[in-house]
């Protein structure tokens, strides 16, 4: 029997924008993807804006899916209109990279206000070649007939087609009957497309809103900008061919212009790294290598240091990365120089390397003989594998981190030593989170800003849940229809990429022009740009990417180490302190880790008193576990409990599954803590080999990766009883634990070089405590604690901390003769830089100021500057209180800013001020908080304790019974929810006397929520829990939880009449909240 | 003088439609041509969402005449 013919009309859409149209788009590559295959198309188009930030990850979701992707981009030109480019050959691949780096090159010369990207005509005839050009949209094309005319001059009549699109407007005929006879006049052909901003219809609300937000109106107001109707979504092939019946040889064209776009963006786009192609590259690293083996290694160490390098350069030469490796060290080396800058060459800093490697490269020999790292991974016996392994498919990581000073200036020099066209950073593609899509898309909705805030505030931040965020905040279910718009906008847009941004420090260098192998564009920062691709797509063109990464922690020791130089005339090499100072690790032990590197957090803290690390090793296992993958994986309470046991019998053998793993996991008794385990276990248990253990850890860390686990669980159980004949049962176990840790975990090496800077940072804080802490405050932000807690901390310490003050403090905060901290003008919020620089160097060349007077007559500072200074304290000295100062200030002659300077004014006597009343204790409270966020005077809760009845101070709770009842009080300093928690919160809460850790169990949480993630001051009821393995932690289990205010307000009357200050009541509530400090609030960083 | 007044309110229309939702005829002339249709679809986040599609005809006797299908409620109108 004769088949019936198919009758599918021939259509591919060859206009598509993706979500990467920032503010436009409204789906995700993937999603185009997924359902043009569902619509019947076998190939599609993406054309975004300016750009081709999305198409890495179009081709290769669209080739997995077994889509044709056709590449492209919708560029502006300088008059404001459109063209659509089509890809036809790698050359036009080249071209299309550098038409839109050409039409970026120019958006950053302000670099606060960029301006939109575009490229004349004449660019555009200079980059033709491999290029299709269709002439735009039915909005902004180019329809004219001499523009057409210039474009067949650069195209030709092959390569140019006349696009018509049918959006459903008025006159959308006319325009198409006037296109298709210019076309003929032209002798060119026309081709229909659709100009898709959606994959699906239910994404069209999404796009207005989109709209709206772009051009920061409201979707009532944004009606002239918006698209009038839902006519651009993805649509069928027989579907497009109804739409353009008029023009079915249009519609033709399109499948038949399509055949002739066969680019492919997955193969080889030409690039190499510096190096790669260096025949003597494997010669000089080995000799490099061998050089500084013996100023390392001596003795037995030797030989087994040589062993290890011949091992690792023979997988290096394998592997063909020999220039890789000598790329990196290039770049250490170009670092020494700007460290040699940055530091000065006296500086005691000088002693420290410019930079340290972090991540799975440390266990590398050929990493620490080459600077990379500062790791010895025979001593820290390191095994390569997870780095390095024959096997290795990719390019393995090499990070280093470096002092913020030192990176700024590095990543400028990296860009001028490969040149501006051959190096730039990676990009990264933000993407909506629940507070922001409320915010935004709730603004274009019109809904009440104040409600709209309320409820953000309140959200998680990767709440899928948004009509429950609404309901909690505003007491009821999301009603009225613009709410439940809100919902729906904000759950589609979540994962959508916002614009883009630069990575923190993965670098792009390149042996040809990147700009012929992507589009590079001006970041926000000068002297700095991006590639269009974020780290994933950059992997996937094999681009080898150089992480160079800023750490706080870097920067505040290196201060310190300053500091201490300048202060007490010692150079300190941390190189080279001890590291079994027993002072260091007794600090350690009892959780006296407030502001040092990664173990000061409370959950860190909680586990340090129960692990009681006692050497490097140890502390590097303590750095690795408070994680989600060891979390997960169930390993931490069982190591805990087996350290503790070992501690008390030495002759405590861990209990291990399998005598296959009692090797791999003898160092975390049994446990599986780093990620390098993962790979162990799988070769020693189940026989796998390094590429395919290390297959199964990238599976573990993907996302959507299901599949590949189940397979490589199943070759797991099967490996496991060829391999050491485990029962499927025993080896189902070991999988779990496996399987189990499948979030994310360090790498052993990581965390030896975390857990030294760890130790490095305590050694600091225990035996220079004041330069240490003065670090710190110069480097914020940085670190779990605010400015805040650190001095409160060091306050109860011992350490003196002196207010700000116009007559002694510097810009920064300075260790004074004594060792007090002095804190620094530039805390005063609201008073600029350039100020604050002509203050001191006022009181520098003329002497200290002796009224307030002086200072406004002296001083080039605007007059809110000089309020705040007064109101802050730091005019106390000299004018003897705050309300004095401002009052002074008030009938003060300023200083007149003039061109290339300031007039000075006359000191002219002001009288004599009124009595005015001090500030009480509360309102100096305020006062501080609303200008430099530390007080250095009361706490608010010693003012407010006599108020508080029945209330333990953090103090008294360790005189307290296991299952006490109890009631706390405090500021929160910090709130986290862990994922790994399930949906516990924590809170620390700091009174007058230290800290309290509060446990708020789901229900409670939920139900009042609002206190939870957004009160600064707090009161909890609940049940003292010290179980007896804690090492001494406290915590309070919370049955009830308000705000200071409520409980306040319900204990009137009785204790006000006992306040000092009956006039200045303290209102916990509002005047506190807006002037609080911002703490560690979830996963939003620190935030009010 | 009444106060100010709406100018060209559309007003109701009986339509005959054929595939595709095309006019046919409207109040009995029968239509000879379409000029345009277009489409609006707007107010979606208000309790008065607006889904209309557009067609400018010219009927048999040379009138230009504009009517829309209500696709929320399926009512014709007559704009002009």
């Amino acid at each position: 029997m004769d088949q019936p013919i198919a009758m599918t009309p021939q259509y591919t859409e060859l206009h598509c924008h993706s979500a990467y149209s920032f503010l436009d788009g409204t789906s995700l590559p993937e999603e185009l993807v997924a359902a043009a295959l569902e619509l019947g198309h076998t190939a599609l188009a993406l054309t975004d804006h300016d750009g081709v930030y999305g198409s890495m990850e179009f081709a290769h979701s669209a080739r997995a899916l077994g889509l044709r992707p056709i590449h492209g981009a919708e560029l502006s030109l300088s008059d404001g209109r459109h063209l659509t480019l089509l890809v036809e050959s790698e050359r036009g691949w080249r071209n299309l990279c550098q038409l839109l780096t050409a039409a970026h090159a120019g958006t950053r010369e302000r670099p606060r206000e960029p301006t939109p990207p575009s490229v004349s005509l004449d660019d555009v005839r200079a980059h033709s070649e491999g290029l299709v050009c269709l002439t735009g949209c039915a909005e902004r094309g180019v329809h004219d007939e001499p523009g057409v005319r210039a474009l067949r001059e650069a195209f030709g009549t092959e390569r140019l087609r006349v696009e018509l699109q049918r959006p459903f407007l008025d006159g959308d005929r006319a325009r198409n009957g006037a296109l298709a006879a210019l076309a003929a006049r032209l002798r060119l052909r026309c081709v229909a497309t659709g100009d898709v901003h959606a994959h699906t219809s239910a994404r069209v609300p999404l796009q207005d809103a989109f709209v709206a937000a772009r051009h920061h109106l409201t979707l009532e107001s944004s009606e002239p900008q918006r698209r009038p109707n839902g006519s651009h979504v993805l649509a069928s092939p027989a579907a497009m061919a109804a739409r353009f019946a008029d023009h079915p040889a249009a519609v033709a064209e399109s499948a038949a212009l399509a055949e002739r776009l066969d680019f492919d963006l997955t193969g080889d786009l030409g690039y190499r790294y510096p190096g790669v192609e260096d025949r003597t590259a494997q010669r000089r690293l080995a000799e490099l290598c061998g050089e500084l083996l013996h100023d390392r290694y001596s003795g037995v160490a030797l030989s087994e240091a040589r062993a290890r390098l011949e091992s690792e350069l023979a997988v290096i030469e394998t592997l063909s990365l020999a220039g890789f490796f000598l790329l990196h060290h290039e770049i250490l080396e170009l670092s020494r120089e700007v460290a040699l800058e940055v530091r000065g060459r006296d500086s005691p800093r000088a002693l420290l390397p410019p930079g340290r490697g972090r991540g799975s490269s440390v266990s590398s020999i050929v990493c620490y003989l080459t600077g990379l790292s500062h790791i010895d991974p025979l001593a820290g016996g390191l095994s390569m594998g997870r780095f390095l392994n024959p096997e290795l498919t990719s390019l393995p990581d090499i990070d280093i981190d470096f002092p913020r000073d030192i990176r700024e200036v590095l990543i400028r020099r990296v860009h001028e030593r490969y040149g501006h066209d051959r190096a730039a950073l990676v990009a990264t593609f933000p993407s909506f989170r629940t507070r922001g899509a409320i915010r935004e898309l709730g603004k274009a909705l019109g809904l009440p800003p104040g409600e709209i805030e309320r409820v953000a505030r309140g959200a998680d931040s990767f709440s899928r849940a948004i009509d429950r965020e609404v309901s909690s905040a505003l007491g009821r279910r999301a009603q009225g229809s613009r709410w439940e718009w809100l919902e729906r906008l904000a759950r589609e847009a979540l994962g959508l990429p916002r614009h883009i941004s630069q990575h923190p420090g993965g670098m792009i260098v390149s042996t040809r022009p990147l700009i012929d192998c992507c589009p590079v564009l001006p970041a926000a920062m000068e002297g700095r740009q991006l590639v269009q691709w974020d780290k994933d797509s950059c992997a996937d063109a094999g681009f080898l990417k150089i992480d160079l990464l800023g750490l706080g922690m870097l920067s505040a020791v290196e201060r310190t180490v300053e500091l201490i130089a300048i202060k007490r005339g010692e150079r300190i090499d941390l190189s080279r302190i001890p590291f079994d100072d027993p002072e260091t690790f007794s600090a350690i032990q009892r959780a006296e880790t407030t502001g040092v590197f990664q173990v000061e957090s409370r959950a860190q803290m909680q586990s340090l008193r129960r692990t009681r690390p006692e050497n490097l090793a140890e502390l590097a296992i303590q750095v690795a576990i408070i994680r989600p993958g060891p979390i997960q994986g169930g390993a931490v309470n069982p190591y805990i409990e087996r350290r503790q046991r070992l501690r008390e019998d030495h002759a405590y053998e861990p209990p291990c599954l399998h005598p296959s793993l009692a090797g791999v996991l003898r160092e975390t008794l049994g446990t599986i803590i780093f990620q390098d385990q993962v790979l162990e276990v799988a070769q020693a248990f189940a026989g796998f080999g390094p590429g395919e253990a290390d297959g199964l850890r990238r599976a573990m860390s993907r996302k959507r990766a299901s599949v590949a686990i189940e397979r490589y669980r199943r070759r797991f159980i099967e490996g496991a009883a060829a391999h050491v004949g485990a029962s499927e049962q025993l080896a189902q176990r070991v999988w779990e634990m496996v399987a189990g840790f499948a979030g994310f975990g360090f790498p052993k090496a990581h965390s030896a070089a975390f857990g030294l800077l760890a130790y490095q940072s305590t050694w600091l804080r225990v035996h220079y405590g004041p330069e240490f802490l003065c670090a710190l405050l110069n480097e914020q932000p940085m670190g779990f604690y605010p400015p805040d807690s650190l001095a409160h901390e060091a306050q109860r310490r011992g350490i003196e901390l002196r207010r700000v003050d116009i007559n002694a403090s510097l810009a920064e905060c300075s260790v004074e003769n004594g060792g007090a901290i002095r804190i620094g003008l530039g805390y005063v919020r609201g008073v600029h830089a350039e100020e604050v620089a002509a203050l001191v160097s006022a009181r520098e060349e003329c002497g200290g100021f002796s009224s307030v007077a002086e200072l406004a007559a002296r001083v080039p500072a605007a007059r809110p500057s000089l309020e705040q200074l007064a109101w802050s304290g730091a005019c106390d000295s000299i004018a003897g209180q705050r309300r004095r100062a401002l009052w002074e200030l008030g009938v003060s002659i300023p200083s007149r800013r003039v061109k290339g300077g300031a007039q000075l004014a006359l000191a002219l006597d002001s009288g004599t001020a009124p009595s005015l009343r001090e500030l009480g204790r509360w309102e100096t409270l305020l006062a501080d908080y609303a200008t430099t966020s530390v007080t250095l005077e009361d706490h608010a809760l010693a003012i407010l304790r006599p108020r508080l009845d029945g209330v333990s101070t953090s103090i008294e709770l360790g005189t307290l019974r296991h299952g006490a009842p109890v009631s706390v009080a405090g500021l929160v300093v910090a709130r986290q929810r862990p994922e790994t928690a399930s949906g516990v919160v924590f809170m620390l809460i700091e009174d007058e006397l230290g800290c309290v850790n509060l446990i708020v169990p789901p229900a409670i949480y939920e139900r009042r929520r609002h206190i939870v993630r957004a009160e600064p001051l707090i009161l909890a009821r609940g049940r003292l829990e010290r179980p007896p393995a804690g090492g001494g932690t406290i915590n309070v289990l919370v049955r009830e939880i308000r705000t200071l205010d409520e409980e306040l307000a319900d204990t009137v009357a009785a204790p006000l009449g006992h306040l000092p200050e009956r006039r200045e009541e303290p209102a916990a509530g509002s005047g506190f909240r807006a002037v609080a400090p911002p703490v560690q609030s979830f996963a939003s960083g620190r935030r009010r | 003088m009444s106060g100010p007044r709406s100018l060209s309110l559309p007003r109701g229309a009986r339509v005959r439609a054929g595939p595709g939702g095309r006019p046919l005829a409207v109040d009995g002339q029968p239509v000879a041509h379409v000029r345009e249709s277009w489409l609006v679809e707007d107010r979606w986040w208000t309790s008065q969402p607006l889904r209309r599609r557009y067609w400018e005809l010219i009927s048999e006797r040379g009138r230009d005449i504009v009517v829309f299908h209500d696709l929320i409620d399926g009512r014709w109108f007559r704009q002009r």
